[in-house]
């Protein structure tokens, strides 16, 4: 079982391309859980074809600890993926990094990590701003992390910033790079300059997505590309994602760079 | 009848402790362990207090001292400054640390911070935070900890697991002594007997002589087998030791009274392969006769019980032995187990019992005045037996306004006969007195 985490700045696209790339997987064979890291719980809409299921969270707070069962938390979504929202507070109250660590640890008690999956993702919000967001990183769980961006300047800062959770959680365990994803938002140079920022942290670039509507008209659709138009680009692009990350195999501890070597690249790929 | 939760929306006096206390009694039941609360000052110093007073013994607890700046940065600096100083200052083989509401919030990793640190002592995490469960989860979360981290295969042996729970150190001492009497040689978690009631004499060593040794904690992997005497506060450790090693495992009722100690011997008669012996049996029928001296003066009498919930149901059933009537029996630990084991007694011995799991006090109180009970049977925080004028039996942890409760014992015969004369002293006294 490969267990998997995908960080990245807020609005970047991270649900977005984990969804296309877990629908893409299962449509190639594989076995998967999905657990949403992220308050607002939308990390599995599309693959639950926009059914809001109830979050562990918000189960935990009707029912109880010891009533939760894993059927009502737990949900078959696209292509036979286990689809899990932890929740979270209402925005302004309460502590949502508290609130992940609460739903792994009952996911797990409840037996979710099942040993036939292939793959078990999580999709965490935005930065890792405390420990609860770093839960997912810890001995256990996700081994692997892939860093969603784009050429703009405050994307790469935050995946810089991201790497920097991830070398101290490598150095007390296993936990390594495995990439960076690029979900294109057509800024001037993007390709270079994300492949040049992977490189100088010491990962590499694992796939361009290039923009296309197509990925909006799907969410719309409440579809994921895959399930929408199997045929068209975009569906190939995904495929290729989700090829690089299966035959992945260069997995670091990344080196994170500094703010002035951050501004000197975006000078050098011309973006300043 | 059951009342399986409270339609307060407050606590009043409440009927529990929280979690990391019970994992500190379990750790100070080995040897040569100091308890490292990762915490604030009130996480220490509190559970600290309670311990001098029902044990009558100094206790040592570190404290990693979290104050604001830990709670905004994390708690990992004054964590490996913790252990570092207690390494170099005390040499313990085993430091435990015990996490707490705040440290498990802030999303310490702790299992990390402490895989970096290379010291030539034994590193336990031990996940408590206090907002979980009870003192009784504090127990068990840490005796499983203990094993899940340091229980090791060697290759089988002739010896058994025994988890007692939260017990005093005189109830270990009677089970080491039937042990003793059966030749069973076992891994007892964890064995308080001799470091929380330690016998003073100078100089003073470094830490107590007894307590389970970490070469103890390692074998149980190999045991023939492992017996949880509570199952809420130890069956955690049992359960992993069956599930990771295969140790047969059996989470007995806690042995008060004449049935649940002859289901003890017998399982561990039948672990070891010898029958239960003849000094046992005479045990026993001392007991059986302690029990008929005093059936007049407690036949029918009205009990309620407020105890640990592996303890109030096994007080229950000798309660009932005796012929009273177990009308209450309260745990202030929420658990669906203990109304089931309850159930059962009532069902078994066709007394109407009412059930209170995590309750209050208060609630307690309640329901005392509304049975209308002869006798209370709880720890000195009952108090509610003066004012409502009837009986009171201490039991439990704590007990601080009487000596000497925790070397006496009430597990086994002997501890049976213990009961027979507190029950019934309790009960004479009252009645001399109205």
């Amino acid at each position: 079982m490969r267990q998997i985490a995908m960080y990245g700045k807020g609005g970047i696209g991270k649900s977005t391309t984990t969804q296309n790339l877990t629908a893409t997987l299962a449509d190639m064979g594989s076995r998967i859980m999905q657990i949403g890291c992220d308050p607002k719980a939308d990390s599995t809409r599309m693959l639950m074809g926009g059914v809001r299921q109830p979050t562990v969270l918000d189960t935990l707070r009707e029912v109880g600890a010891e009533n939760v069962e894993l059927d009502g938390i737990l949900h078959n979504g696209f292509g036979g993926i286990k689809c899990v929202e932890a929740g979270g507070p209402e925005p302004g109250v309460g502590c949502a990094g508290r609130g992940v660590i609460t739903a792994i640890k009952l996911l797990e008690t409840l037996g979710a990590y099942d040993e036939d999956l292939d793959f078990v993702f999580y999709d965490v919000l935005g930065d890792v701003v405390c420990g609860g967001f770093a839960m997912p990183m810890r001995e256990g769980y996700a081994k692997e992390i892939y860093i969603v961006v784009s050429g703009e300047m405050m994307a790469l800062y935050a995946a810089n910033n991201i790497c920097k959770g991830i070398v101290k959680f490598a150095e007390e365990g296993e936990i390594r790079l495995g990439g960076i994803i690029c979900n294109s938002r057509n800024v001037d140079n993007e390709l270079a300059l994300v492949e040049a920022f992977s490189e100088r942290i010491g990962s590499k670039l694992i796939h361009f997505v290039p923009r296309d509507n197509i990925v909006q008209q799907a969410e719309i659709r409440k579809k994921t590309v895959i399930e929408y138009d199997q045929t068209c680009n975009q569906a190939d692009e995904y495929r290729a994602l989700a090829r690089n990350i299966l035959e992945n195999e260069m997995f670091v501890i990344p080196e994170p760079i500094t703010m002035d070597e951050l501004e000197g690249m975006m000078t050098e790929f011309g973006v300043v | 009848m059951t009342q399986t939760k409270t339609e307060r929306s407050v606590t009043i006096n409440p009927g529990m402790l929280c979690q990391p206390i019970g994992a500190m009694q379990a750790v100070l039941g080995v040897h040569a362990a100091i308890p490292l609360v990762h915490g604030s000052q009130g996480c220490a110093a509190y559970p600290m207090r309670m311990f001098n007073r029902h044990f009558a013994e100094p206790v040592e607890i570190a404290l990693s001292s979290l104050g604001e700046d830990a709670a905004v940065f994390g708690g990992a600096d004054n964590l490996v400054k913790g252990v570092h100083a207690l390494t170099s200052r005390r040499h313990p083989e085993l430091i435990a640390v015990i996490t707490t509401c705040l440290s498990e919030t802030i999303g310490d990793d702790i299992d990390g911070i402490l895989r970096k640190i290379d010291l030539p002592v034994a590193l336990v995490p031990m996940h408590t935070p206090s907002y979980v469960g009870s003192h009784v989860t504090g127990y068990d979360n840490a005796v499983k900890a203990l094993v899940s981290q340091l229980a090791e295969q060697t290759g089988p042996t002739d010896k058994i697991n025994i988890t007692v729970g939260l017990l005093n150190p005189g109830d270990i001492r009677e089970l080491k002594s039937m042990l003793e009497v059966m030749r069973v040689k076992a891994n007892i978690l964890t064995d308080i007997s001799e470091t929380l009631d330690a016998p003073l004499r100078l100089p003073r060593p470094s830490f107590p002589t007894g307590g389970t040794t970490l070469k103890e904690i390692a074998d149980t992997a190999n045991s023939l087998g492992s017996i949880a005497l509570c199952k809420h506060a130890g069956g955690g450790a049992v359960t992993y030791l069956a599930n990771k090693h295969k140790v047969p495992m059996i989470l007995g009722a806690t042995p008060i009274g004449v049935a649940n100690t002859d289901a003890l011997l017998e399982n561990v008669s039948q672990l070891v392969g010898r029958p239960v012996p003849e000094q046992l049996r005479r045990d026993r029928g001392r007991l059986i006769d302690a029990m008929i001296d005093v059936q007049f003066k407690v036949v029918s009498k009205k009990v309620a019980i407020f105890a640990d919930p592996d303890v109030a149901s096994g007080m229950a059933r000798f309660v009932h032995e005796l012929g009273m009537e177990p009308s209450i029996v309260a745990t202030g630990t929420a658990s669906k187990e203990f109304v089931k084991d309850v159930q059962a007694i009532a069902s078994q011995t066709g007394h109407e019992i009412e059930i209170l799991q995590g309750c209050d006090l208060y609630g307690l109180h309640e329901a005392v005045k509304a049975a209308g009970v002869d006798l209370l049977m709880a720890n000195t925080h009952g108090s509610i037996a003066d004012d409502e004028k009837i009986a009171f039996a201490r039991i439990g942890f704590p007990v601080y306004d009487r000596v000497g409760y925790q070397r006496r014992t009430i597990i086994g015969f002997n501890g049976g006969i213990n009961l027979v004369d507190l029950i019934a002293n309790s009960i004479l006294e009252h009645g001399d007195a109205s």
